[in-house]
């Protein structure tokens, strides 16, 4: 079991790494434990996370039949901003202090999820955060498959990255049996003359497990993956790395007995291959509402359509399809999407360079089994006694680094409400 | 046109790395020179600009194990770089560890200044990590904007408060007013005023000393002739006299500023092997 702190650490950090990927996330409590997921608008990049539920110390979930009704249904899972649940695990530090108890429970009647801290001197810190429904998303991606496996640990992940500047956005992967290189990853049209690029070689000894099947260079977005590393240095847990040859996604992944994360992301492919065919779109037997979409994404010339905000667009469309299903009550009714070919708002040019390389995505609806609506009751976790903590929180010694300066009682103003 | 360098020693790397780090926060841009016994760092702005003047000499035998270089021609053994600093502050931050890093002029897509840190690493070989820093060759047509200015013929000559606790006043003063008058005299007093239309702060320094010039030619004489207890000022950018002191990471062997009346402040920052001249024109 871990600390009331661990889990606040890990916990927030979960968030934050999602925060990376999305505005808003899919919060998913299911029987084995809590499930976090988000893609990003060009769905570039999905993370899951899930939490089994030995890692709270409370978890209740209980299943509750209704009748079924067309339009109040509930999707579980719901759908969170993510801008409003950060502030709630900001300043670990702070909260460690102060807080005994969190619980996060859920009110499906009230479209509420409540975040509750119960800090020291009766303070009690209550975060009700409306949520919308949402289609549980999942990536199609068979890391099994992939000829190139890297096992690390995250201190050394975050040793290589921390030589890159934060604001560079994308970094390549190249490896062969004999060495791997990360290196700063410039578009053809750059300015040489103004760019520093930054390239690091290790030895294959460094790695945990080093597979290597075929030669690949592969191009992925580090913004979106630092969010992983320090959540993964968070929980101390070594992160696999999966994938192929370029164009193919690239897997970042951890897991142990409490907890597992993935976080897949599209990788640039080489520019002259672009084909449609790359990822070949599966539809599913749902085609009504899918096919409407099919010609859209196959006959695409992207970037010269208009740039709208594409995402609540794209949801709505995601959307229509399990309404299209739920009367049929399958309970194996799972609709197999492609990706939607929308140009993102922000790094447009970036964005549709992966248009080609996105991740499959797989829209489930098998909630909806046999009209039952899966209530999800309440899961807390509390402090524990002063003497346990001290002896656990040897296992995560990294997480004391955190700071605790001046500096976050400024952050965690807006929170000491 | 050729340059290697290679340093080992973890000491003379940190100190080098603050040494860059000083004039990352002096200047954006700015011009090393590299000799075959020194390096140099040097920006003069133009007027526009602000103006500010940057002569910082460094000693290589202090700082490398190997240093190697030539020049653009036999009779001008010299090379001179335009560069970023703040790309060379960060190639050297992750080196703290180092085992070695190297430094050497490239030339692949453009001249670059290839940093290559050796990291020791878990396993049997090293963990290399290399930063190409674009740089700009400067023709040898140019040099001469970039020849060493000379101690200008200073009114007050002063030695520098404990520069923490300058930089500290400064810093409060900044937020108040766009400009400060440094005045000071030859009795060893100095003050910094702010005067805006709602307040006026004035701190005052004494006892400070002033720093004796051997007179050549008696060409200092303006300085000695003056009446001790007037005063020399000069109103500049609060910004730019932040600047320098925010980037000071170690307290220099010894810190003075000379003041030219309403014209200029020249500041000199000598630590054991590095020797730092800044200049902040007056503003009219």
């Amino acid at each position: 079991c871990i600390t009331l702190f661990s889990f606040l650490l890990v916990f927030g950090r979960a968030i934050h790494a999602i925060a990376r990927i999305s505005d808003e996330f899919c919060f998913d409590p299911v029987e084995k434990g809590l499930a976090l997921r988000a893609v990003n608008s060009s769905r570039s990049a999905y993370a899951y996370v899930f939490f089994s539920s030995m890692f709270f110390q409370h978890y209740c979930w209980t299943a509750v039949s209704q009748p079924c009704q067309k339009e109040k249904q509930l999707s579980l899972p719901c759908k969170l901003i993510i801008k409003s649940v950060l502030p709630v695990f900001r300043c670990v530090n702070v909260l460690e202090r102060n807080v005994e108890k969190c619980s996060i429970y859920t009110n499906i009647n009230d479209h509420h999820i409540t975040f509750q801290l119960l800090c020291k001197y009766g303070v009690v810190k209550t975060y009700n955060l409306t949520f919308q429904e949402c289609d549980p998303l999942q990536a199609v991606f068979a890391k099994h498959m992939c000829p190139n496996i890297l096992k690390v640990h995250s201190r050394l992940l975050a040793d290589i990255m921390i030589h890159f500047p934060t604001s560079q956005e994308e970094v390549t992967l190249s490896v062969t049996p004999m060495k791997v290189c990360f290196k700063s990853y410039a578009e053809e049209d750059t300015d040489f003359s103004k760019t520093m690029l930054t390239e690091i070689q290790l030895n294959p000894d460094e790695f945990d497990y080093f597979q290597v099947g075929v030669d690949s260079e592969v191009t992925f977005c580090l913004k979106e993956l630092r969010g992983l590393l320090a959540f993964s240095e968070a929980t101390n847990v070594p992160v696999s790395i999966h994938f192929d040859v370029s164009g193919k996604p690239i897997a970042f992944s951890i897991e142990d007995m409490m907890l597992e994360a993935s976080f897949i992301l599209a990788t640039l492919s080489d520019i002259g291959k672009e084909t449609a065919s790359q990822q070949p779109p599966c539809f599913s037997h749902n085609a009504e509402a899918v096919a409407s979409k099919k010609p859209q994404w196959n006959g695409t010339a992207p970037n010269t359509e208009s740039v709208k905000p594409a995402s609540p667009l794209a949801k709505q469309e995601i959307k229509n399809i399990p309404r299209v299903t739920r009367g049929v009550m399958d309970t194996e009714g799972t609709a197999l999407m492609e990706a939607e070919d929308k140009a993102a708002p922000e790094g447009e040019a970036r964005e549709s360079r992966y248009q080609q390389v996105r991740i499959p995505v797989v829209v489930t609806v098998s909630y909806f089994y046999k009209s039952c609506i899966f209530q999800f009751h309440s899961l807390f976790f509390g402090a524990m006694s002063c003497k346990e903590k001290d002896s656990i929180s040897l296992t995560f010694h990294s997480l004391a680094t955190a700071s605790d300066t001046e500096e976050d009682f400024g952050h965690g103003q807006s929170s000491q409400v | 046109m050729r340059f290697r360098a290679k340093m080992v020693d973890l000491a003379c790397l940190n100190h080098f790395s603050r040494v860059i780090n000083t004039i990352a926060k002096l200047a954006k841009s700015c011009t090393l020179r590299l000799t075959a016994g020194k390096l140099f760092f040097i920006l003069s702005e133009k007027v526009a600009n602000g103006g500010v003047g940057l002569w910082c000499e460094l000693c290589q035998g202090n700082f490398f194990d190997e240093f190697q270089m030539e020049g653009v021609a036999a009779e001008h053994n010299e090379i001179y770089l335009e560069l970023v600093p703040e790309n060379l502050s960060r190639a050297l931050k992750t080196a703290q560890s180092a085992k070695a890093v190297k430094i050497k002029l490239t030339n692949k897509h453009c001249p670059c200044l290839r940093v290559a840190v050796e990291l020791p690493s878990l396993s049997s070989s090293s963990r290399i990590v290399t930063h190409d820093i674009p740089v700009g060759v400067i023709p040898r047509r140019l040099w001469n904007d970039f020849r060493e200015p000379s101690v200008p013929d200073f009114d007050v000559s002063i030695y520098l408060p404990a520069l923490k606790t300058m930089k500290s006043v400064v810093e409060r003063m900044k937020n108040l007013s766009n400009s400060i008058v440094i005045e000071a005299n030859m009795s060893g007093e100095m003050n910094l005023k702010i005067e805006t239309d709602s307040v006026s702060v004035t701190t005052h320094f004494k006892d400070l000393g002033n720093p004796p010039w051997a007179s050549e030619d008696g060409c200092q004489s303006s300085a000695q002739d003056r009446d001790p207890e007037s005063m020399a000022e000069a109103r500049v950018d609060i910004k730019k006299l932040q600047q320098l002191l925010a980037g000071q990471q170690v307290n220099p062997t010894k810190a003075l500023c000379n003041i030219v009346h309403k014209r200029v402040v020249h500041f000199i920052l000598l630590h054991e092997d590095v020797s730092l001249q800044y200049f902040i024109p007056a503003l009219a």
